[in-house]
């Protein structure tokens, strides 16, 4: 029999139909809202306590950074010989026993007696009386400004060049690489050093040294993604349809290397604060009477036997901005790409 | 193989050669003139001298002396030190840097093992946390800070390691501890995720299921491959030695390459620090070189694809 006859054969009557159930049709739908991507970054970040301790240190830190050398009424520059080498003081804090800010020094001599000081230095002051509040925040932002000035040379100059390597390959790629072999056979310190024997040291010549050797590391990374991926179906499948160059770089692939983008830029941030506070540490970075954490360090280090809030203070805030960021940094990359973690 | 290294070699002649060149140009830009006492100086003096060391050739000439020169080893004279020769100056201070590095790199490749190893075996129990945590402070804490706050704690609050002084092994364990946090933390955290990576392969999977005990499956299958990448390491650790060492070796008085280095830059003695700058350079393409070789002969993998990964 013939499927033709069945068909024919067999009546088709309402009653031998009934409504499927409900419940069997609903265990398919998706009840809860989808996750896009970087909603699902942003649900394991904030599952990972210590980015989210970095976070809160960063915004902390910034805070402090652009409100911090207002808060009080001296200056970064201002010079009072008077009160030079004033251990910190805080009046709201200065019976907790075992906080130093009671404006003794390490020998439990009231400072601020001895030299008839009325008003309080919170962190005290250094060896010309400036105010190391004031400084100490001052230098947090020059550190700041560093780190966010490597992460916009990363984005602007690396994604640039590792992309255009990358997308059009060939011959292209093969010059941009060598030249890219020779960078990264160059110490970038020593690049900085000279840099800023030639020109003035000062924020100038940091910024102009990081601009030339910033963004090798990034145009590497973005290169390899997009060698990956421009051989995916879907690149394929959009280049098929007549998408141009620009609409695949733009719409295709630059979404898909975004996560390593970030987690890249986010360990340059660190890595750039911690050169731009070395190079003021050795001098050649911010000079006098501009702050810089490492310049306080450095100055710290004078008179580290008799007064160790100017070495600490300035010591725990750089390694406090540190840390956060890369606390931060390893969060994003286990929250954005599980796979690149090492 | 041969053409892998042949290929690296060229590189770094070529990468030596570009630096030696930006450097002689930066050389030629710096402000200010040679001579010593320049104002008591006759025109027709300062003539004579300037013929006399070659300073009123053309460019192109004063680049192949200078070239030919450094390739004798002659990096010139310095400006400060009565014109003690560059070259001599950093072939007396190489000892202690080299001997503090060497200490430095082999104690935290050590130190760090162990930890790493440690946090693998006992993945998130309190051990592998505090491993972790002393890794992400060890790669935070600038080394200048370790080294102030080392100093501060064992030296001056409690003296119990002399410091600024060359004079023996004590004088050594503060400014090695210092520069090798660095390395610790470095090397503790790839060898956990290497470990972590390796323990959880089919191979080792293999090995348990032979009944092989879990110490030889350790020692003898894991921790051996775990050790490869780490090669891969010994580059930029290498480098931030030689710059932690700038700020140590000034920190605690020892008589080494970056001391001297940081007291030119103070002093503007312009040929010392090109000297230096150089002699870091030439070390670093040096070690990238040796660490590149050495991994393409130890995992083969490399070698068929013929560069770094």
């Amino acid at each position: 029999m013939s499927t033709e006859q069945a068909e024919k054969n067999v009546e088709l009557q309402k009653d031998l139909f009934q409504p499927a159930e409900k419940q069997a049709l609903q265990s398919d739908t998706i009840s809860r809202p989808s996750l896009n991507f970087w909603q699902d970054a942003w649900l394991r970040l904030k599952g990972n306590k210590g980015a989210i301790v970095g976070l809160i240190l960063i915004l902390l830190l910034s805070f402090m950074a652009i409100f911090g050398p207002s808060m009080n009424k001296y200056t970064y520059k201002e010079q009072n010989i008077a009160h030079a080498k004033l251990p910190p003081k805080i009046p709201a804090l200065a019976n907790i026993e075992w906080l130093p800010f009671d404006g003794k020094d390490k020998d439990g001599f009231d400072m601020y007696k001895a030299k008839n000081v009325k008003e309080a230095y919170w962190f005290g002051t250094d060896e010309l009386g400036r105010d190391l509040w004031t400084r100490a925040w001052y230098g947090t932002r020059i550190s700041i400004y560093i780190g966010l000035l490597a992460a916009i040379i990363d984005f602007f100059i690396g994604i640039a060049y590792g992309g255009i390597s990358g997308f059009y390959g060939g011959r292209v790629d093969n010059i941009m690489q060598r030249v890219i072999e020779i960078l990264m056979g160059i110490p970038h310190l020593i690049v900085v050093i000279l840099f800023i024997l030639v020109f003035e040291p000062g924020i100038f010549s940091i910024t102009m040294a990081m601009v030339i050797t910033g963004w090798v590391n990034m145009a590497r990374i973005v290169r390899g993604q997009f060698l990956k991926l421009k051989g995916q179906e879907f690149v394929l499948a959009s280049r098929t349809l007549g998408a141009s160059g620009n609409r695949l770089i733009w719409k295709h692939l630059m979404p898909n290397v975004m996560g390593p983008i970030i987690v890249t830029t986010m360990f340059t941030i660190p890595s750039a604060i911690f050169t731009e506070a070395f190079l003021s540490f050795i001098g050649l970075g911010i000079r006098p009477p501009e702050a810089s954490l490492g310049s306080l360090v450095n100055d710290g280090f004078k008179s580290l036997q008799v007064y160790p809030h100017m070495l600490i203070i300035p010591s725990v805030i750089i390694s406090l901005l540190i840390l956060s960021f890369n606390l931060l940094a390893d969060g994003l990359r286990d929250a954005l790409d599980p796979k690149m973690r090492k | 193989m041969a053409k892998f290294v042949f290929k690296r070699l060229i590189y770094m002649v070529i990468t030596l050669l570009i630096i030696a060149t930006l450097t002689f140009f930066l050389m030629k830009l710096l402000p200010g003139s040679p001579l010593k006492n320049q104002e008591k100086l006759s025109p027709a003096q300062q003539e004579i001298i300037l013929d006399k060391y070659g300073l009123n050739d053309p460019l192109p000439v004063q680049y192949v002396h200078y070239m030919a020169n450094l390739f004798k080893g002659d990096l010139g004279l310095s400006f400060q030190y009565d014109n003690r020769p560059v070259s001599t100056m950093i072939g007396e201070r190489i000892g202690p840097s080299a001997y503090l590095g060497f200490q430095a790199v082999v104690f935290g490749t050590i130190v760090g093992i162990i930890l790493g190893l440690l946090a693998a075996i006992r993945q998130n129990s309190l051990l592998d946390y505090a491993a972790t945590t002393v890794a992400v402070l060890g790669i935070s804490i600038p080394s200048f800070v370790f080294a102030g706050l080392l100093q501060y704690y064992f030296a001056v609050k409690y003296p119990i390691f002399p410091v600024a002084a060359w004079e023996g092994f004590e004088y050594t364990v503060l400014p090695t501890i210092a520069l090798s946090v660095f390395v610790i933390a470095t090397v503790a955290r790839y060898m956990r995720s290497e470990l972590l990576e390796v323990l959880s392969s089919d191979y080792i999977m293999l090995a348990r299921a032979k009944g092989i005990s879990s110490f030889d499956i350790m020692v003898k299958h894991a921790l051996r491959n775990a050790l490869i990448p780490i090669i891969t390491l010994l580059g930029p650790l290498a480098v931030n030695i030689m710059t932690g060492s700038l700020v140590i070796e000034n920190i605690f008085g020892i008589p080494g390459i970056g001391q001297q280095f940081v007291r030119s830059i103070m002093t503007n003695d312009f040929t010392v620090i090109m000297g230096v700058t150089l002699f870091y350079s030439v070390l670093f393409i040096v070690v990238v070189f040796i660490v590149d070789i050495l991994y393409g002969v130890i995992d083969p993998r490399i070698r068929l694809s013929g560069g770094k990964k």
